[in-house]
């Protein structure tokens, strides 16, 4: 029973600290299709927002969520639904650093395929308000 | 005080019989170039990826079109124009935004990630004009369109060459 009970607890390590992520495809798909503007590091450049260090702040208001998908970049790539949620759950964990809610929970393809249904049209509107909330400024 | 006279004559003797008028100027000659081989002086400009990755063993000649790293370039080689297949040539600077697509080493069979930054603030090279396509998308899809010039995030538009800077092994789905 003490077996089973360690085994159990072992695979629930595992399967949080491991996530639904695959590292080499996320990573693979982070530089074919995200790294050409953001930089390696996140850092983006003049009007390409950063990633590093300010990613995960956007999870903080639902809006923000949901932005992360919508995006142009992120919905209209042609990346599948399942490929989408993984990378962007990679540069969550990968870039977002202090930025990322404890209580981050990863996206699911399901989500991601509902998001990406509606992209956005006027985004530098809807950046400017999410960052006037997170008390942002600049890009 | 006497100690400290003493200590500094003894100094300053020991130190003018153990060297030469000379050995100043040979030791600061020897550090001007040795730190000019340590650090180039010249402003060549990197992928920022290069580096992490181990090279793999490569064939042919970076100055064809042919070469492997090439498959999805459209533009002048800067292999060509006094720079190499990752390195800008002097006076040109490397555009930090660019288009990203995979290509196959023949040696090893394997795909890699390979970074098609584009070198600005020169006229256009003019030699070894090299188009090959795999991965090229329409500019609708700008993200995977290789005839914009991707001189973006530079001092300068101008569009001198193209680099092909390796900064990845391609995740492979079926291993």
């Amino acid at each position: 029973m003490k077996g089973a009970i360690l085994l159990a607890l072992l695979l629930y390590g595992v399967c949080v600290s491991a996530g639904p992520i695959n590292e080499a495809r996320a990573h693979t798909n982070y530089q074919l299709y995200c790294q050409g503007c953001h930089s390696p590091e996140g850092m983006g450049h003049k009007s390409i927002p950063r990633l590093a260090g300010r990613v995960g702040s956007y999870l903080k208001l639902p809006a923000g969520r949901d932005y992360l998908v919508r995006v142009p970049g992120a919905a209209t790539t042609i990346l599948s639904d399942r490929d989408l949620a993984e990378v962007l759950n990679w540069i969550i964990l990968h870039f977002g650093g202090k930025s990322t809610p404890k209580d981050f929970k990863y996206y699911t393809a399901r989500e991601v395929g509902n998001l990406r249904s509606r992209p956005l049209l006027k985004v530098r509107e809807v950046r400017r308000k999410l960052h006037e909330q997170l008390g942002y400024s600049g890009k | 005080m006497n100690f400290l006279d003493r200590f500094i004559e003894k100094s300053a003797r020991h130190l003018a019989r153990s060297t030469s008028r000379r050995s100043l100027l040979r030791g600061l000659g020897g550090m001007l170039v040795g730190s000019a081989a340590a650090f180039p002086l010249l402003p060549v400009a990197r992928a920022a990826d290069k580096g992490k990755v181990k090279p793999p063993q490569e064939k042919g000649d970076p100055t064809s079109c042919d070469y492997w790293r090439y498959c999805a370039i459209d533009g002048y080689l800067c292999s060509c124009c006094g720079g190499s297949y990752d390195t800008c040539p002097p006076g040109a600077e490397m555009s930090p935004v660019t288009w990203i697509g995979t290509c196959r080493n023949p040696v090893d069979g394997r795909n890699y990630v390979i970074s098609y930054n584009d070198c600005c603030g020169k006229t256009s090279c003019g030699a070894c004009l090299c188009n090959r396509d795999e991965g090229d998308r329409p500019p609708y899809r700008a993200d995977k369109a290789n005839d914009l010039n991707w001189c973006l995030g530079t001092d300068s538009l101008a569009y001198h060459c193209s680099t092909a800077v390796l900064i990845g092994v391609a995740f492979d789905e079926k291993k």
